[in-house]
């Protein structure tokens, strides 16, 4: 007899022993198996609300902030009818309060059997979802978010307990009530036999004002539904429809609010939706009607007072690190100094967009190394803003361009030393303007300029083409687009963290801006808003064209209001005080520093009266 | 082979202790009561909880006008009678109640305090109708035929799994598993309404429920109560429903208020 047959024998007897005494069950020692196909349950709670439901207007018993409310107000569904809105993702957890069904499988370890993770491939609208459960980190805060989320999970005895962040913005109703790219989820998915009781709670510094827990119930389907695509490809709805329209109801004129307060004999001030209304006190309050409709009219409009503060997350890590986050094909985002800094490596030499602030140059051209084993070829800038030109000269000096040094040019006693230095000309020209004291040293000024509309260049065996933006927030705006690895570099013109920086006295304009963004999406693929394109925004987190796209959305809207009250004769002060950007200042908004939403309130109005 | 034998043998012996101890605990010690269920109880359920109304909202928070029913399998006859619901006439028979029974006490927008009335016993009160719910984990006592009927409670560990509510590792020592599930079955009925607008159930109404308690990252508690209302005179399929209540620190906002009927 073998040492193995010993083995095996002794394992059987210990087994069965085991199974002969104890207590007949094998201790699942994970928790639960929710393995299978799982299903909404004939739609008998908040049937009413699933999904492309939810009426107009009705968004009570979900805790929303003031700014929750007034985004949902402005909302018009006819922003459906855009290109990048028809085929939007489902956001966790929206997607189990909606109909349809969803697979469950597990992901193991094939050597060692341990669970990596759970897989859930809901019927529409969410790529595979994964949770992982081999108690891996989350990504960092500027790494890009998902219609899923980035989600970790544990089993808390029966209960499958799972933590979300890295969502897109999404709906918590499908009538405009959104909930924001800020939000996490907690959800527990807890299994009774061939039931499922699914309950979560958001927790959203943006659009809600404390947290919302809210219930589902699946059943647990024996067989394939076998039906798990939902095809949707963007069209052309509206033809002629103007890029710079995005369809939005100004606030106390949406047309359609009173439909459901009539059908359902609902009070306004229910249907409004707050944190009061989620609580069994809240039916008292409707006791005095006429006390609750004046309630009602004061919410369909911003409360005066200052400004919401900003509660987004800041996706810089201040820790004096530069942070590398490869994007796709050879290109990487640097994120630490100041604005975001796009490397593009390869065999000729690194492309380098923006330098970032100059306060951590160094660190900077050090990541560089660490994914180029070339030098740096070219740098270029895409606006003359000092938090993107700011390490210039270092970078500058660290460079070489081999290309620069060869035929007539090396008559130049500089030829090919330092790295080129592209921008669009005007860029060149706000930096050396005379009388004005140089933000940054001459070695690190553009000295490749351009003029046109397009600059392109083949670079490490891939298309790269400048694109000039004008008048967005300057008037030497760039974007640069490497098309092999689709990556678009916006510079300024799109910011995940702030409004965007219009220096009007530079030459910005909220028309060149809204333009721009439009020619970013413009360039833009993606499957469900997720993937394709990436886009590195100026300051703020990875991000695509769903993003770009809210950004564009939340522009033209900002610009639509300020016209409005132009239009009929406002000064600026009382546009500040109606505080027309109320629904998205607590996302990109600020009340000091260099960039307050009053100054981006009157850039926008200056630029429109102009 | 002998050393075989030898190694056999052995670890037979082992796998008969640590099983034995695995599925019996102190074989051979004093037999003990069974415990208690408050003893076994996987969870605290007791203190103070309000109600979400975060689910179904327009048909609780306000009462729903006659005639709107969406959701609830309700057959043709259980709408012939929701449509002649009249609040007026339950107020003039004493039944302003008939919304707070056992199959819809849940979904009231209500604050919740739970303690234990005896060892075997857990006792749920609402302030809005103050209604007291009595879940027996021994015998019940009563006859049923009220609001509330007749609640059998049990603790269930594994959801499907039949796990037993107590175990014992290698060693001998009793392990308790996290989680669990309070499982309700609810019967006979004084009949009621499924919603403030007079849908009915009968008093044939089985009421089937899970309370889960989950405790979230900011420290926030949630007992989450699952229900299933199987109901053969009026319904045309299982009727079911879920919501959630957070744990409160104290009864501050504790307002016992009676049953209404509009």
């Amino acid at each position: 007899m073998t040492r193995s047959h010993a083995a095996c024998i002794f394992l059987t007897i210990v087994a069965a022993a085991t199974l002969a005494f104890g207590q007949g069950q094998a201790y699942h020692p994970l928790g639960i198996d929710l393995a299978g196909y799982w299903s909404q349950f004939a739609r008998q709670q908040d049937v009413g609300l699933g999904t492309a439901a939810g009426e107009l207007g009705d968004y009570g018993g979900v805790p929303i902030s003031e700014a929750g409310r007034l985004s949902a107000l402005a909302w018009s569904a006819s922003r459906l009818t855009l290109p990048q809105h028809q085929c939007v993702g489902y956001v966790t957890p929206y997607v189990f309060y909606g109909p349809g069904y969803f697979r469950v499988w597990e992901e193991r370890d094939p050597q060692t059997q341990e669970l990596i993770a759970i897989k859930m491939r809901p019927y529409a609208a969410m790529p595979d979802r994964t949770i992982w459960m081999d108690g891996r980190s989350h990504p960092p805060a500027y790494a890009q978010h998902t219609w899923a989320g980035f989600s970790t999970g544990k089993y808390e005895g029966n209960i499958l307990t799972v933590y979300t962040t890295h969502i897109k913005k999404g709906q918590f109703r499908a009538n405009g009530l959104a909930q924001s790219d800020q939000a996490t989820v907690v959800e527990h998915f807890i299994r009774h036999g061939e039931r499922m009781t699914y309950f979560s709670v958001v927790n959203d510094p943006v659009n809600l004002d404390e947290p919302f827990p809210k219930t589902s119930n699946l059943v647990h389907v024996p067989n394939d539904p076998n039906s798990w695509t939902m095809p949707c490809d963007d069209g052309e709805i509206i033809p002629g429809q103007p890029k710079d329209r995005v369809d939005n109801y100004l606030w106390g004129q949406h047309p359609f609010l009173q439909e459901f307060v009539d059908r359902h004999k609902v009070p306004l001030l229910g249907a409004l939706g707050g944190p009061e209304t989620i609580y069994p006190e809240f039916a008292a309050k409707l006791a005095d009607s006429n006390a609750a409709d004046a309630a009602a009219k004061n919410r369909l409009i911003p409360a005066p007072g200052p400004s919401q503060p900003n509660r987004a997350v800041d996706p810089d890590p201040h820790d004096g690190e530069i942070h590398v986050l490869p994007v796709q094909g050879n290109v990487y985002m640097l994120v630490g100094d100041g604005g975001n800094i796009a490397v593009q490596a390869g065999n000729e030499g690194a492309m380098v967009v923006d330098s970032g602030a100059g306060r951590l140059s160094d660190k900077v051209i050090a990541a560089i190394r660490t994914i180029s084993n070339k030098p740096i070829q070219f740098v270029i800038n895409t606006s003359f803003h000092p938090d993107h030109i700011g390490g210039n000269a270092k970078l500058h000096a660290a460079g070489v361009d081999p290309e620069a040094n060869g035929g007539n040019l090396r008559t130049f006693a500089d030829a090919g030393v330092g790295a080129t230095m592209l921008s669009h000309l005007n860029v060149l020209k706000r930096i050396s303007a005379a009388g004005a004291v140089a933000p940054i040293p001459a070695e690190g000024w553009p000295t490749d300029t351009y003029t046109q509309g397009r600059r392109r260049k083949l670079h490490n065996g891939e298309a790269v083409e400048i694109f000039y933006q004008p008048n967005a927030t300057t008037d030497g705006n760039s974007i640069v687009h490497f098309r092999r690895s689709d990556v678009i570099v916006t510079g300024d013109i799109f910011n995940s963290t702030s409004y965007p920086f219009i220096d009007v006295r530079a030459g910005g304009s909220v028309r060149g801006e809204i333009a721009a963004l439009n020619n970013i999406l413009d360039k833009t693929v993606s499957w469900r808003q997720e993937g394709g394109t990436m886009i590195i925004p100026g300051h703020g987190r990875l991000s695509n064209e769903w993003e770009v796209t809210e950004y564009r959305d939340m522009m033209v809207i900002i610009r639509d209001r300020v016209q409005a009250m132009i239009n009929k004769g406002a000064p600026l002060q009382q546009v500040l005080a109606a505080k027309v950007s109320a629904d998205y200042d607590a996302r990109f908004g600020s009340n000091s520093g260099p960039w307050t939403t009053a100054m981006f309130i009157e850039a926008v109005y200056t630029s429109l009266k102009q | 082979m002998g050393r075989f034998v030898l190694f056999a043998g052995t670890a037979l012996t082992v796998a008969l202790v640590t099983a034995g101890a695995y599925g019996q605990g102190t074989r051979g010690a004093v037999p003990q009561p069974p415990p208690t269920a408050k003893a076994r109880a996987p969870f605290d359920m007791t203190g103070y909880w309000v109600s979400m109304v975060t689910e179904d909202w327009r048909f609780r928070m306000i009462t729903p006008p006659k005639g709107d029913y969406l959701g609830v399998p309700l057959n043709q006859e259980a709408r012939s009678i929701a449509d002649r619901w009249d609040p007026a006439k339950d107020e003039a028979a004493g039944e302003q109640c008939k919304s707070y029974g056992a199959a819809n006490i849940m979904r009231v927008p209500a604050r919740l305090h739970i303690t234990w009335e005896n060892d075997q016993t857990l006792k749920l009160e609402t302030d809005a109708g103050m209604q007291t719910r009595l879940f027996y984990f021994g015998t019940p006592q009563g006859q049923g035929g009220t609001w509330q009927g007749i609640s059998k409670a049990s603790w269930e560990f594994d959801a499907g799994f039949g796990l037993p509510a107590e175990r014992f590792d290698r060693f001998g020592t009793q392990v308790r598993p996290q989680g669990g599930t309070m499982k309700v079955v609810t019967t006979r009925l004084r009949p009621g309404y499924l919603r403030k607008n007079g849908i009915p159930y009968s008093a044939e109404a089985l009421v089937t429920e899970y309370f889960d308690r989950v405790t979230e990252p900011n420290g926030d508690v949630y007992l989450v109560v699952t229900m299933t209302v199987e109901d053969p005179m009026y319904l045309s399929q299982p009727y079911m429903t879920s919501t959630s209540f957070r744990k409160q620190a104290d009864a501050a906002r504790w307002n016992p208020t009676p049953c209404t009927s509009r």
